[in-house]
């Protein structure tokens, strides 16, 4: 799985309640999208292009939980998020709902906006393409992987409910170091 | 193995699971409150189009938009309850409490249960010895309502080791903020914390719950303190249902230990932009305030209706303040009422407001210009939060909140203490 993409770059502990108001939250998809992180840079939810990559810093997602926050940046378009680290809960929306997600240490330092950003997420590595800088993010666990490819959990629930109920467990992903949360 | 990991254990049916493991579990309880619960029931039916498997484990409390201010949120209300009708959940309707108050008084959080919720401060049943963590609308739409059951990668866990005893006027809210900034915002990413020490040991429940509900602030999935006696006759006392007070292993281990004593702490505020951003009261002393407010998941308790009591004998809040206080649960309130708090309250300029959640948010008490600043007990502060975004909110103790509500200011609470017991 690959992201390539314009870079768009936000800061440190960024809330969901930042990337779509609370009060948004009722309200259409459509409506959500066209104001998603309208405080921190309005031109974002403009001008952003299918595909472009949304790089932000620590501990990005904080606060809420609600999944409505990473659906409206999906909704975007993106191709992926790559942040230094992520918030837990946001961290486990992203790959439920099937939007990438890379934790990567050290990006925000190295790249910059517009700049066109190639991301491999099945082994972690971001290139820079106007730097030619090159970045080492953290391995995505195997079941989180298999939650990517199925489009999310929803399709992939019924599979991972029945093999508990069939008295298997779920040993998926095993001792996956930064598996969800 | 500890707590939680014993209880993930029974509750994926297996005899043993270690850090890093991925489970699928059995979930006891699903809280949600009427903005999670109105997202998670329209990916429910437009997505998932299953039946519900056990309605009896789903709990929605509407206690964000407990007084609905527009049409399109008492529309939310409405078809959040026309959702818990078709489908036989419970339903705790507006005025009922706080989310996760309603949820412990009415007897859902039982030690060693799996309780899940959209609402980030959900880890907070850790206090009673649950296994608790936030999920989002696509693990309670896709997994627990049909399934009754969610996915986790079991924890690794940090004990947090409290000691000391607080200085007059100082309360456990001011040691949750200060200890908010200690680990850090992101500090703690993915662990459990096991709340301990002789600190922890000494206080009350409702005062314990102070500690697990900053786990998603750190970062950390959840929270927990190991059941003891009080938990226990905590518990029955609210039901008979019944429950396993499962404790950690003495030879269990953390992945590290942090210690702190609070002895030589003084009263402490976050102030805005975020929960982290914690300084003593007396080097921000003296800033305006228009408004304040107990209440909150974590505020409004009948501890903190009393330490504004405290404070407020023989006072007044002052002109150009409006101190709100939100009671956190019906049982709350009732007790107040007994106590002749919520006359003197209110003689003294206090607003009471319907037992919820308060004001998180600026859905139905009111918004912030720009130029305002609120002191509360809440346990957010995130600019435009309530109002504006340039409004600052600041987050105290009852003690700081009523205080600053008598000066028009914020104001450390000690002066108006000495001489009080």
């Amino acid at each position: 799985m690959r992201a390539r993409g314009r870079c768009w770059k936000f800061g440190d502990n960024i809330p969901t309640d930042q990337i779509v108001r609370s009060d948004r939250a009722i309200g259409s998809m459509q409506e959500m999208r066209k104001h998603v992180l309208e405080n921190l840079n309005p031109a974002f939810a403009r001008d952003v292009r299918p595909g472009d990559i949304l790089v932000a810093g620590r501990h990005f997602g904080q606060s809420s939980g609600r999944a409505v926050a990473p659906k409206a940046l999906q909704a975007t378009g993106i191709g992926a998020v790559v942040v230094e680290s992520a918030a837990r809960l946001f961290y486990r929306n992203c790959f439920e709902i099937g939007l990438p997600l890379l934790q990567c240490p050290g990006v925000t330092a190295g790249v910059e906006d517009g700049d066109v950003l190639d991301v491999d997420l099945a082994t972690g590595i971001l290139l820079d393409e106007r730097s030619g800088a090159r970045f080492e993010g953290e391995r995505i666990d195997p079941f989180l992987m298999s939650m990517l490819r199925a489009g999310g959990l929803i399709p992939m629930a019924g599979q991972l409910a029945g093999e508990a109920d069939g008295g298997r467990g779920a040993g998926h992903g095993g001792a996956g170091r930064e598996g969800e949360s | 193995m500890n707590l939680i990991e014993k209880v993930l254990a029974k509750a994926s049916g297996k005899r043993e699971v270690t850090p890093g493991e991925i489970v699928v579990a059995d979930v006891d309880c699903l809280l949600l409150h009427d903005l999670s619960g109105y997202l998670t029931s329209k990916v429910f039916e437009q997505e998932v189009k299953r039946p519900m498997r056990y309605p009896d484990r789903v709990v929605m409390v509407f206690d964000h938009h407990f007084s609905p201010p527009t049409e399109e949120q008492a529309r939310v209300l409405e078809e959040n309850r026309a959702f818990a009708r078709r489908h036989g959940t419970h339903l705790f309707d507006c005025g009922s409490g706080n989310i996760h108050h309603v949820g412990v008084q009415g007897g859902f959080v039982r030690p060693g249960r799996v309780i899940v919720g959209s609402d980030s401060h959900t880890p907070v049943h850790g206090t009673l010895g649950c296994f608790a963590a936030g999920l989002g609308n696509n693990s309670h739409a896709g997994m627990v309502m049909p399934f009754g059951k969610a996915w986790f990668r079991v924890p690794e866990t940090n004990r947090i080791e409290l000691s000391g005893r607080h200085r007059p006027g100082v309360t456990p809210r001011d040691a949750a903020l200060w200890l908010t900034a200690q680990i850090g915002e992101g500090g703690a990413v993915y662990r459990a914390l096991h709340f301990a020490g002789p600190y922890i040991d000494e206080l009350g429940v409702w005062d314990r719950w102070l500690f697990p509900l900053i786990t998603i602030d750190v970062g950390a999935k959840c929270g927990f303190i190991d059941p003891d006696d009080k938990t226990v006759s905590f518990v029955s006392r609210i039901t008979s249902a019944p429950f396993e007070a499962l404790r950690s292993d003495s030879a269990s281990e953390a992945s590290a230990t942090w210690s702190y004593d609070i002895s030589d702490l003084e009263p402490q505020v976050a102030a805005s932009p975020t929960v982290g951003n914690v300084t003593p009261v007396a080097a921000l002393a003296g800033r305006d305030i228009q408004w304040a407010e107990l209440g909150g998941h974590g505020g409004g308790r009948l501890e903190d209706i009393r330490q504004a009591a405290k404070i407020l004998r023989g006072r007044r809040v002052a002109d150009g303040v409006k101190f709100n206080l939100v009671p956190s649960s019906r049982q709350a309130f009732a007790q107040a009422c007994r106590e002749g708090l919520v006359e003197e309250l209110f003689r003294a300029g206090c607003t009471w407001f319907p037992p919820s959640t308060g004001s998180n948010q600026a859905i139905n008490m009111g918004a912030m210009a720009a130029t305002e600043a609120m002191v509360s007990t809440q346990a957010r502060n995130f600019p435009g939060r309530n109002g504006s975004p340039d409004a600052r909110m600041y987050l105290a103790s009852a003690y700081t909140v009523a205080a600053s509500a008598v000066r028009g200011k914020l104001t450390d609470p000690r002066e108006f203490l000495a001489g009080v017991s």
